[in-house]
């Protein structure tokens, strides 16, 4: 037994350490001076960064995805917070109907959903046109996340307060504006933030839906790897992770932790 | 009334899912009896010919037992890689819990390309780990670590390993540490306590993670594309090539309904082999 123990102790920080791994040696590229993903690099740069910089495709690609995932949060934020509100509060015999049918994108296969998205588009007419099918589909894919988090806060919240309020006079509207919302709004953030990376990142959906045109970030990365071996998809994958990171750190600055 | 006022809560999501979700599903299912045509994505009236079409050729049919050998080992690999650190993170310390936690979280927040093309920078030919082994003098010709089912598993697990950490630590948190301490004081040694207490507390856990990451596996695109590098054939890269790149709607529908229904059966008796034997 006491051998076991440094063993797993090894064990636990090679599969830290594999977590870590693709994510650091991603960053530790792209600051590789060389033409070649090659290792060991051939001195440090910035130089793939500033390639990146003037190349239109993926700075578009970024401020696209940027939009999307913006729009597709903000309708799920809405539509998941009330969807959160009836579930906690009022869902009686058909909450766990409620919980599974809100859940079912997440736990659907997404590259299935979105073949089912693709084919029911085409059938009403609209295909991928417009984008709507794409930005149906990261709603879809984003409301689970924001359903999650305002579940997990409103439940730990005190419902009496909002009572009180109304007892107090206050309308449903007033109530729920100055007492419910600055409660919950630690999981509105969490909820918003995850549903941001999801859409920034998701490739299924997107990869299926996106149509002609411009694309996001994910889609045009992948495009660009089949091709292409140059450390500039570094330098990009980099700005990608620093952005989340940028992200989550500004939220738990503002919101702090639950 | 105020039931009926309520229920305009749960209206706009509830009819997302239904006409988003339900009905394109549906119309999937269907769809898979479809005819083809050529020159559009289907025919008029109905046929069996998506399913014979895939299990006749053995181009096709060969993709699906590929699928679930790789959702079968990417599973195995996670849940041996998971099952230590949910353990070590179930018992750490408050604070170091929470810096591990994000380690375990910290793949979720980097896109599933960028994860994939961090394994095609490390397992490549003239990657981090054979340019390494080759300047040590260990080996001349480079290992083949990508472009095969090694690659595609390691990297798969890399990406789905949180969804088997999360669910596992969920159900070791549960775990009463006074249990442990009652087992031991009446002579249990550390392997039975585990075989006997702290294994059969996280089966929950181990069926919702191993379920979770084995569908999540076999239905994904980006990493068997970018790793597989379109050697390794499973049915998904497929379905895609049917639908997209070739415009067969009923035989792409056909194979995406055979292997959910295949992943559904292997699932269901994992469910109730894991059952009998635990409790």
């Amino acid at each position: 037994m006491r051998i076991a123990t440094p063993l797993l102790t090894l064990f636990r920080v090679l599969v830290y350490g594999f977590l870590l791994a693709p994510i650091v040696i991603v960053v530790l590229a792209s600051l590789n001076a060389g033409n070649f993903l090659t290792f060991p690099p051939q001195g440090l740069s910035l130089r793939w960064f500033w390639t990146f910089l003037q190349n239109d495709v993926f700075i578009n690609a970024i401020v696209y995805s940027a939009v999307l995932a913006t729009a597709a949060t903000s309708v799920s934020l809405v539509l998941g917070t009330m969807a959160a509100l009836y579930f906690v509060r009022h869902a009686g015999r058909e909450a766990e109907a409620v919980r599974i049918g809100i859940l079912l994108p997440l736990i659907l296969p997404e590259i299935l959903t979105a073949i089912a998205l693709l084919f029911f588009f085409y059938e009403i007419g609209i295909g991928t046109s417009y984008k709507i099918a794409l930005f149906t589909g990261h709603v879809l894919m984003t409301l689970p996340f924001v359903f999650l988090n305002v579940t997990t806060a409103l439940q730990g919240r005190d419902d009496s307060i909002e009572l009180a309020a109304r007892t107090l006079g206050a309308s449903r509207y007033t109530a729920f504006r100055r007492i419910t919302l600055p409660l919950i709004s630690p999981g509105l953030a969490t909820g918003g933030v995850f549903a941001f990376i999801i859409s920034f990142d998701t490739f299924g959906i997107s990869f299926i839906l996106k149509g002609t045109g411009s694309a996001p970030l994910p889609i045009q990365l992948y495009d660009y790897l089949r091709f292409n071996f140059t450390p500039e998809a570094a330098a990009v994958s980099t700005v990608s992770i620093l952005l989340t990171l940028l992200l989550v750190t500004a939220a738990d600055l503002l919101f702090g932790r639950d | 009334m105020r039931r009926l006022r309520a229920s305009i809560l749960i209206l706009p999501s509830a009819a997302l899912i239904f006409l988003f979700i339900v009905l394109p599903y549906v119309n999937v299912l269907v769809m898979s009896f479809r005819a083809p045509a050529d020159g559009q994505p289907y025919g008029e009236g109905f046929s069996l010919q998506g399913y014979v079409q895939f299990f006749s050729e053995s181009y096709y049919a060969l993709s699906l037992p590929q699928s679930l050998l790789l959702g079968a080992l990417t599973t195995a690999l996670c849940l041996i890689l998971a099952y230590p650190v949910a353990l070590h993170i179930a018992t750490a310390s408050k604070r170091w819990r929470g810096i591990l936690y994000g380690i375990v979280l910290s793949p979720l927040l980097v896109g599933i390309v960028v994860r994939s093309y961090g394994w095609t920078i490390l397992l490549g030919n003239s990657g981090v780990i054979n340019s390494t082994l080759r300047e040590m003098g260990l080996i001349t010709r480079p290992l083949p670590l990508m472009y095969n089912n090694f690659g595609v598993v390691l990297a798969l697990a890399h990406v789905f390993l949180p969804f088997m950490v999360l669910p596992l630590l969920s159900s070791l948190q549960a775990m009463d540490p006074a249990v442990q301490q009652a087992a031991r004081s009446l002579g249990a040694g550390r392997l039975t306590i585990f075989r006997r207490i702290t294994l059969p507390i996280s089966m929950p856990g181990i069926q919702s993670g191993c379920i979770l990451v084995f569908v999540l596996a076999i239905s994904s695109y980006v990493t068997p594309a970018l790793v597989g590098g379109m050697r390794v054939k499973t049915t998904t890269l497929l379905v895609v090539d049917a639908l997209i790149d070739q415009f067969q709607w009923p035989f792409g529908s056909a194979m995406a309904l055979t292997l959910a229904v295949s992943a559904g059966i292997v699932v269901l008796v994992f469910a109730r082999l894991t059952r009998i034997k635990w409790s």
